[in-house]
This record gives structure tokens, sequence and C-alpha cells, in this order.
């Protein structure tokens, strides 16, 4: 089990550093000149050249990477070119504010999706309004959904905010799209692994003791369930974490997303680069996570490959 | 009729079933199977794949999925278990018949510890508190002679050995004692050594408990082992059935004769001579057969084998009671084969 950790962090660690090095590539093939970013107005060409200077910019690409990395490696992700604020600082408050989004859009996922896969399995006749369901549900792309529910919910009927911001009134429209457009998968794989779980020797012999069925539903079928559910998780809050955009840009939620979008137009490389680092580690972190936790619900993967 | 015999005729069976057939849609899996097994007693029914030996079992013991219809009686202990209500039914059927079925590892909770598995039967039918149904469970893990008990019942299916894992499962369906057990080929996956221990394991718990036991089997040599009362079945019938040494020492029915020849070739096999085998393979299961099943691989087909089935009836040669066979050619009493 510890060496399988240890693999899974070291491995980690290589896939952002990866990640890492070709954001950075990608921003010098990107064509732009965040100088003109900044100093929009037709400067003179002395004055853009100032900027250059100021940004480090006219050193050598194998010279900036090595500063670049270097910074890294002690924890300083940058200085913003536009803000004149460290990354760090304009990150930080941006990833709680995704987080709680993340957060909120996983749970909903969960209980929308798992809801729909234990009613198609439990209860036959609406197996085929589920199926319908969920095929909607993946057809819709992330900005349509989240647009009707802004003009239902917020500009028909006036119960939700459209004004944009991180409040809790503010959280339930762009988490309940998060939560729709996720579901379906969340609702196939419970459906699946309900049906193979339901189907198998251990049910039977849960059935030839005489259990309540209820009881094997949450003790033996569901547990059973819950791995594949909980790697799904995992995948999802890194995901989400390194940035929902549409759902962020359709409501107005200032987080990562947001960030990353606003930092692309303005060639804001550093904070371009703080963002896909800081998504890239969540995404590792979370998929960690979910294997130690699938490791506690399912014994089975407890043990180090030979 | 002896003495004995005429009171063992008035003792309850263990489990009776009654003209019981098994339909899976337009598929007959068993076809009008009548049967006994007496209390302490081990009544072992063999055939081949598809004989529909394991339909019987599940039917028996009440675990075949909804979509296969079932009539005849069962019963157990000398009740009918369909007549109670759903509920009540759930609620006394692991006192009443206990399954262990033939691959433990995927018949037990891959993500339960096993001793959690044997306590959740003394939590909901006893209403024993955790700590103690978990106490209990240890306990049965040591009946079915598991070393270190406690930390076995901590274990998790996959880290056990095959014939442990079988272990469990006969703890299982043994925790609350019920008259009836009936055991799906619960040896075919161990190797000899593991299961010569299951089998005299199996014997001596028996010789305690009393419960009649119904053994499904392709093996002869288990059988030989273990059973009281032999049930021979093809294509979803019992072509013979009588008492062990009985049958064994003087089969009536080709078919039960050539399952015999083909273990003794295996045994007492000389490298190099021809392993006896029975021509062709078995049927599938039809619902329109004319004539016996086994006329097309038969030594002593005729006319009448193919034209008219064959009754299960006393073997009229025969001194023992209720030693039956289904063939119009029986072998002679006494003649061996």
């Amino acid at each position: 089990m510890a060496r399988t950790l240890i693999r899974r962090v070291a491995f980690g660690v290589i896939a952002v550093l990866g990640v890492a090095v070709l954001a950075f590539l990608l921003e010098f093939v990107v064509p732009g000149d965040p100088a003109r970013a900044i100093a929009p107005r037709a400067q003179s060409a002395a004055v853009l050249a100032n900027i250059r200077a100021q940004l480090h910019l006219n050193r050598p690409l194998v010279v900036q990477f090595v500063d670049y990395f270097a910074g890294l490696f002690r924890g300083d992700l940058g200085t913003s070119y536009v803000q004149r604020q460290s990354v760090a600082s304009l990150i930080g408050p941006r990833l709680a504010t995704t987080g709680a989004l993340a957060l909120a859009g996983v749970v909903a996922e969960v209980l929308i999706g798992g809801g729909l896969g234990i009613v198609a399995t439990l209860y036959p006749r609406v197996r085929a309004a589920v199926t319908a369901v969920n095929l909607t549900l993946l057809a819709l792309p992330q900005f349509v959904v989240g647009l009707v529910l802004l003009l239902v919910f917020g500009f028909r009927l006036h119960l939700a905010p459209v004004t944009g911001g991180a409040g809790p009134a503010e959280i339930v429209l762009p988490a309940l799209t998060l939560g729709l457009v996720g579901a379906p998968w969340y609702a196939q794989i419970v459906a699946d692994q309900m049906a193979d779980s339901l189907s198998s020797a251990y049910v039977r012999t849960a059935v030839a003791k005489g259990l309540p069925d209820r009881y094997i539903l949450w003790r033996h079928v569901l547990r059973n369930v819950l791995s594949p559910a909980i790697t799904m998780v995992g995948m999802d809050l890194g995901a989400y974490l390194s940035g929902v955009v549409t759902v962020e840009v359709v409501f107005g939620w200032p987080g990562i997303g947001l960030l990353a979008v606003e930092s692309l137009q303005n060639l804001d490389r550093p904070v371009v680069m703080g963002t896909v680092i800081v998504g890239a580690v969540a995404v590792v972190l979370f998929n960690l996570l979910a294997d130690v936790l699938r490791m506690y619900v399912d014994p089975r993967t407890r043990e180090d490959p030979a | 009729m002896s003495v004995a015999l005429e009171v063992a005729a008035h003792e309850v069976a263990a489990l009776q079933v009654e003209d019981l057939r098994v339909r899976y849609g337009r598929l007959p899996a068993v076809d009008g199977v009548s049967l006994r097994v007496e209390p302490g007693q081990v009544t072992a029914l063999i055939g081949e794949t598809s004989s529909g030996k394991s339909s019987l079992a599940l039917a028996a013991a009440r675990l075949l999925p909804r979509a296969a219809a079932v009539t005849g009686t069962v019963l157990i202990a000398g009740r009918d278990l369909t007549a109670l209500p759903a509920r009540e039914f759930r609620r006394q059927r692991a006192g009443m018949v206990g399954y262990i079925a033939q691959d433990a590892m995927a018949a037990l909770n891959p993500v339960l510890p096993v001793g959690r598995q044997i306590a959740e039967l003394f939590g909901v039918h006893r209403g024993m508190s955790r700590a103690a149904a978990d106490e209990q469970a240890v306990r049965e893990l040591a009946r079915v002679r598991i070393d270190r008990p406690g930390a076995v019942a901590r274990a998790y299916p996959h880290q056990l050995s095959g014939g442990m894992r079988q272990r469990v499962m006969i703890a299982m369906a043994m925790a609350l004692s019920p008259p009836l057990l009936i055991a799906d080929e619960p040896t075919t996956a161990l190797d000899v050594s593991t299961q010569a221990e299951i089998l005299s394991l199996v014997r001596d718990l028996q010789a305690g408990t009393g419960s009649g036991i119904l053994w499904i089997t392709h093996d002869m040599g288990v059988v030989a082992e273990l059973a009281d009362w032999v049930a021979v079945m093809y294509a979803g019938r019992i072509v013979e059935q009588g008492p062990a040494a009985g049958v064994f020492g003087h089969p009536v029915h080709p078919y039960t004769e050539g399952l015999l020849r083909t273990r003794r070739d295996l045994r007492a096999g000389r490298p190099g001579t021809p392993l006896y085998q029975i021509e062709g393979s078995p049927p599938t299961p039809s619902a329109d057969r004319r004539g016996c099943a086994f006329a097309p691989r038969c030594p002593r087909r005729t006319v009448t084998c193919t034209e008219r089935r064959p009754e299960l009836v006393t073997v009229k040669a025969s001194h023992e009671s209720g030693w039956l066979a289904a063939c119009h050619h029986p072998a002679q009493q006494g003649a061996g084969s």
C-alpha cells in the first residue's frame, strides 16, 4: 500500500512538471505581445521596449524558462504583468471561491446522478424515463444548461440572483448546472454497478441469509458501488478546481476559471501559468485522495501489485 | 419392511420435494423431480453440467431469480415455506435452510470482513448487539475448525485460501442451525486434500446437529465418501435413486453404470489403457422429448427407448426400500457391471 502511494505521488509530481513545461512553451507559441496588452493605446516603440525590458521579455527563452522554474521550485509563482501583484495572492482567494463551487457541484451531481441511478435500478417502470433524462442532459452543453437555469430561475421567477458574485445565494445555480451536466455519468455508473451487484452471488448469499431488502441494499450493494463513484468524484473535484470556465463565465462566478480567461485575454503569462499549475496540482491531488479513500472502501485495492 | 425403516418413514424429512418443475422461459431445467433428504443423512444429487441439479438446489432453497417459473411442492422439515407471507419467510429462511454455493469467493461480499458477514445473521435474526454478534461469529469460525478465528474474522474474502472461504460459507450456512443444508458442488474448486478436510468437517458437524444435507456434485468420489442416499439426474429428471451402497454396488440405470465406470477407470487406470467414457454429450433441455433422454448415448438402447419415456419405478429385484430407476432395460440385480 505504501509503495503504491509513493509511486503515485512521484508520478503526480512528474505530471505537474510536465504540464507546467508544456504550458510555458505553449504561451510563447501563442501570438501576441504582452507589452501591447499592458499599454494598448499605440505607445511609442521605446515605451513598449521599456515594458518588455521590465518584464524580462527581451531575454532569451532559455533564460526566462530557467528563471521561471527556479522560482517555481522556491514556491514563487511570479508576479502578474497587469495587476502588479504576486500571482499567488491573486489565485489564493479565487481558489477558495472555485473550491466552494466545485464542492457544491460534485455534491449536486452525486445526489442527482446517484438518485437517478438508484431509482432506475430499483423501479424498472421508470427506467426508460431516466434513460431519456440522462441522454438529454448528456446532449446539452454546460452553457446551455446554465443559461436556461439563469433565464428561468433568475430572470423569470426571480428566485436566484443574476448579478454574479460569490455568495451562498449565487452558488445555487452554477452548482446545479455542474450537477445536472455531470449527473448522467454518475447515474450510469451507479446503475451498472448496482445491476452487477444485485445479480451477484454474494447478494444471493445475503438473500439466503434472510437479510431485509433495505439492509442488503445499503450494506451489500451500495458498498460495492461506492468504489467507482469515489474515483469519479476525485476526478471531477480535480477537474472543477482547475477551472470550471464556462460555468464561471455564464454566472459571473469569480473563480479560477474566470481569472484564467481574463489573464489569457491580457496575455498575463505568469497568471495563466499559475492557474494551469494550480489546476494540475488539484487534479493530481484529488485523484490521489480518491485512490486513498478507495483503499479504505474496497480492501482489494490495498494490496501492492507484485 | 423392517421396523427401523418404518420408523424412518414416519420421521419428518429434512427436505421433501414433490414433482418439482423449473422452467426458464420455455426451457425446462427441472422436469418433475421428487426427492427426500432424511435428517442426519446426506443425499447426493449427481449429474453432468446442465442436468438441472443446480436449478433443483436453488429452487429448494428458494433462491431462483424471478424469471424462473417453479411449480411443485418443497417441504423443509415438513413445512411449506411458500405458504408464508414474504416477510415471515425472510425471517425464517436462514433458520430453515442453509445454502453453500460452489464458488465461495463470489458468494462472499468482497468489501466486508468475513466475520461481519457471519455476524450480521445474529444481528438481524437474533437481535444481538454488534459486539456480541461479532464474538458469536468468531465462535462459529472456531466451530468449522479455523485456526486463529479472531484474525480470520477480520480478514476479507480475497485474503483467505479457497478452503478457508468454503469453511466460512459452511459456518454461515449452519450459523442458525437449520434442519436442512443445500450444498451446490462446494468442493469442486478445491484441491484433493482440502476437499477431504471439508468432507470430514461436514460429517462431524452433521453428527452434532442432525441436519439433513442435499449435496450436489458430479464427483463420484465425494459421493462414495459422504452419501447415504444417491439420486442421479439426467436432462432435468431423476433416472435412478437409492441407498448409496446399493447404487454404487449394483447400478441399475445404464447412465449410473457409465458414471461409475468412468470413475473406476480413473482410479485404477494403468497408463496407456483408454478411459471409459459415455459416448456423446448430455442433451440440451427440451420441452417435447419422446422416449428416454439418455437413449442416444445408451448401449442398451432399443426401439422402445426412443418411443416411450420410461417411468421412475421401484427396482423389482431390489430388496431395498425406495430404490427407483427409470429404464426400460434395467440391469439385473446381482449381475454386477
